[in-house]
């Protein structure tokens, strides 16, 4: 194993990621030419440049977030777990967030919260979903004694599974229209990019982004072991329920507006830490440039690979990302052995 | 000094400890010794403030320790539990230096800090290599080498304490010989060092002062010399030995 500068990479990375989201805003269904960039948020624009700017642009901008914050929120949550498999999904906010937006798809076809709402009232509950599964998950696993990160890991599985069940019976009484929707939800996609879904990720996630590798050198002793940490001066049982209430909000967003996107915040965290190391002062900002990049050539690849039609993004990520993922474990095995 | 007076503690109704009194002095080594499930982790997790005693006080400096503010206490007393499990490809020299998490001292002087922990451990050549790829006993030391950078030197004055449980159980004779050294140096500097040992001729090379626990009470406490006899053995171990002289320290030798 050998490892690369942290900030080098941070420059690779950021390079990347700035070729990806060109890359992203000219291909497509319609290709458009460099040169229309230049008429963003000009008043003389053609097709192509209103196509630019209200179609591809806020497109590519969601992708670039949630892909930055799946990724770095499954970097806080495999150093809390004090596993380098965990994932955001662990503390049930993805399946909560299923159960949520297929409660409205369901309950919503009845009229119950207005037809008017569509797919924001959809991105509400799965929002609400996925944070009522997430406080079960907690206050199961939280006593007196303070929070146990191993029963969170089987409360989460635990209403994952309960989660999963709700949803199969949202899924067993829907029509198939609505079968459709959820089943299209779950999937992941983020085909339904606006710029008002932008600002609403844009204010929840740069600040995270900002805001979680201060805790860096914390989540660094945690992996030391919780007592270790302790006795490093560190406030665990604090820090634990801020990460938990971060990675939450974050990830509850995410999923809010894109659906189920798997594998980006399992893989993501995994390759920087085979790159850099798992210093988590660079783990998190790496995992989230990363992260963005990611996702972006996986959004790419959804809208051109069936062009004109589009595969779900969640799908090209989990067709990617797991034998990818197998491919980083059987060559950690080969290390090990080696 | 670290002190503790009374203490007892029991969980669901069972007593772990019953009315213990404790002082480790600074400049002096303070060993535990006792059988398996005496109480000893449980002792070393109240001293610590991992755990909160059902009866009794524990002051460090004359302050009660849930006065110390987490910083302040990590910046003088390190504490290195039994075992740590450590999953993550960090290098030796990342893990050292977490020991410096709780100091602001500033990278040029934690990493003088960290070189000289780790060669306090004989653990220079460990520097680059990987935490996840090295042996019981080198992971040991490596732990070791953190807890020492943590109190390496004193802050303002105040006295630090160094406690350690079991912290040679996977080591070999010479990395054993190396940790008494590392110890008395410690203690030599002024810092009250708390180790518990299960080897009691090494216990009686490296301690001041013995304290033997048996049944979560304190059975023996005093120089290695009061306290190892045949007598206190039998009684707490339920082993008959005969006691001779290490000839080459002067201090008692058990011979089972």
């Amino acid at each position: 194993m050998h490892r690369l500068p942290p900030r080098a990479f941070m420059v690779v990375a950021l390079v990347l990621l700035v070729l990806a989201v060109l890359l992203g805003l000219l291909v497509g269904p319609v290709q458009i030419a460099p040169v229309k960039l230049l008429t963003l948020w000009s008043a003389d624009q053609d097709m192509d440049g209103r196509v630019l700017e209200l179609i591809r642009l806020p497109r590519v901008l969601l992708a670039a977030l949630v892909g930055a914050c799946l990724a770095s929120c499954g970097a806080v949550m495999q150093g809390l777990f004090r596993n380098p498999l965990a994932d955001p999904s662990l503390i049930g906010v993805s399946s909560g967030a299923s159960v949520g937006a297929s409660c409205v798809i369901f309950f919503g076809g009845f009229g119950f919260l207005g037809s008017g709402l569509g797919l924001p009232a959809i991105a509400i509950g799965a929002f609400l979903g996925g944070m009522a599964a997430t406080a079960v998950v907690y206050r199961l696993a939280t006593s007196v004694t303070g929070t146990s990160v191993s029963t969170m890991l089987l409360a989460g599985i635990a209403i994952t599974a309960l989660a999963g069940a709700v949803t199969s019976l949202f899924s067993f009484f829907a029509d198939n229209e609505m079968l459709r929707r959820i089943s299209l939800w779950q999937m992941g996609n983020l085909d339904s990019a606006n710029w008002h879904r932008v600002m609403v990720i844009a204010a929840v996630v740069i600040p995270l982004v900002l805001v979680l590798p201060r805790e860096g050198r914390a989540l660094n002793a945690m992996l030391l072991g919780e007592s270790e940490a302790r006795h490093l001066g560190i406030g665990v049982e604090q820090l634990k329920r801020r990460l938990i209430v971060l990675t939450a909000l974050g990830v509850g967003v995410a999923v809010a507006v894109s659906g189920v996107v798997a594998f980006v915040g399992l893989i993501v965290p995994h390759l920087v830490r085979l790159l850099i190391g798992p210093d988590h002062r660079y783990l998190i900002p790496g995992s989230a440039l990363l992260g963005a990049v990611l996702l972006l050539l996986a959004d790419t690849g959804a809208r051109t690979l069936m062009s004109p039609a589009e595969l779900p993004t969640g799908v090209i990520t989990a067709l990617l990302g797991a034998p990818f993922f197998v491919a980083l474990l059987l060559r950690q095995r080969r290390d090990l052995v080696s | 000094m670290l002190e503790a007076q009374g203490l007892s503690f029991s969980i669901a109704g069972f007593s772990l400890l019953r009315e213990i009194d404790l002082r480790v002095e600074p400049g002096k080594v303070t060993a535990i010794i006792g059988p398996n499930g005496a109480g000893k982790t449980s002792l070393l997790r109240l001293l610590t403030g991992e755990q909160r005693p059902t009866v009794g006080n524990i002051a460090l400096s004359g302050q009660p320790l849930g006065g110390w503010s987490p910083t302040l206490l990590a910046r003088v007393m390190a504490v290195l539990p039994q075992s740590s499990r450590l999953d993550f490809p960090f290098t030796a020299r990342e893990v050292v230096m977490m020991g410096r998490i709780p100091h602001a001292t500033g990278l040029v002087r934690d990493t003088a800090i960290v070189d000289a922990a780790l060669a306090a451990v004989d653990g220079s050549y460990l520097d680059k290599r990987f935490y996840t790829h090295m042996s019981g006993g080198e992971k040991q030391r490596v732990q070791l080498a953190r807890v020492l950078a943590q109190i390496w030197e004193p802050v303002a004055d105040h006295a630090r304490v160094l406690i350690l449980d079991e912290p040679t159980s996977s080591f070999d004779l010479a990395h054993q010989q190396l940790t008494i050294t590392n110890m008395r140096s410690f203690a030599a500097q002024g810092v009250g060092v708390l180790v518990v040992i299960h080897d009691l001729n090494m216990a009686a090379r490296c301690a001041d002062q013995l304290l033997v626990l048996s049944c979560g009470r304190i059975a023996a406490c005093g120089s290695p010399q009061q306290v190892l006899t045949a007598t206190t053995i039998k009684q707490v171990f339920n082993v008959d030995v005969s006691i001779g002289i290490n000839p080459l320290t002067g201090t008692p030798l058990v011979i089972a």
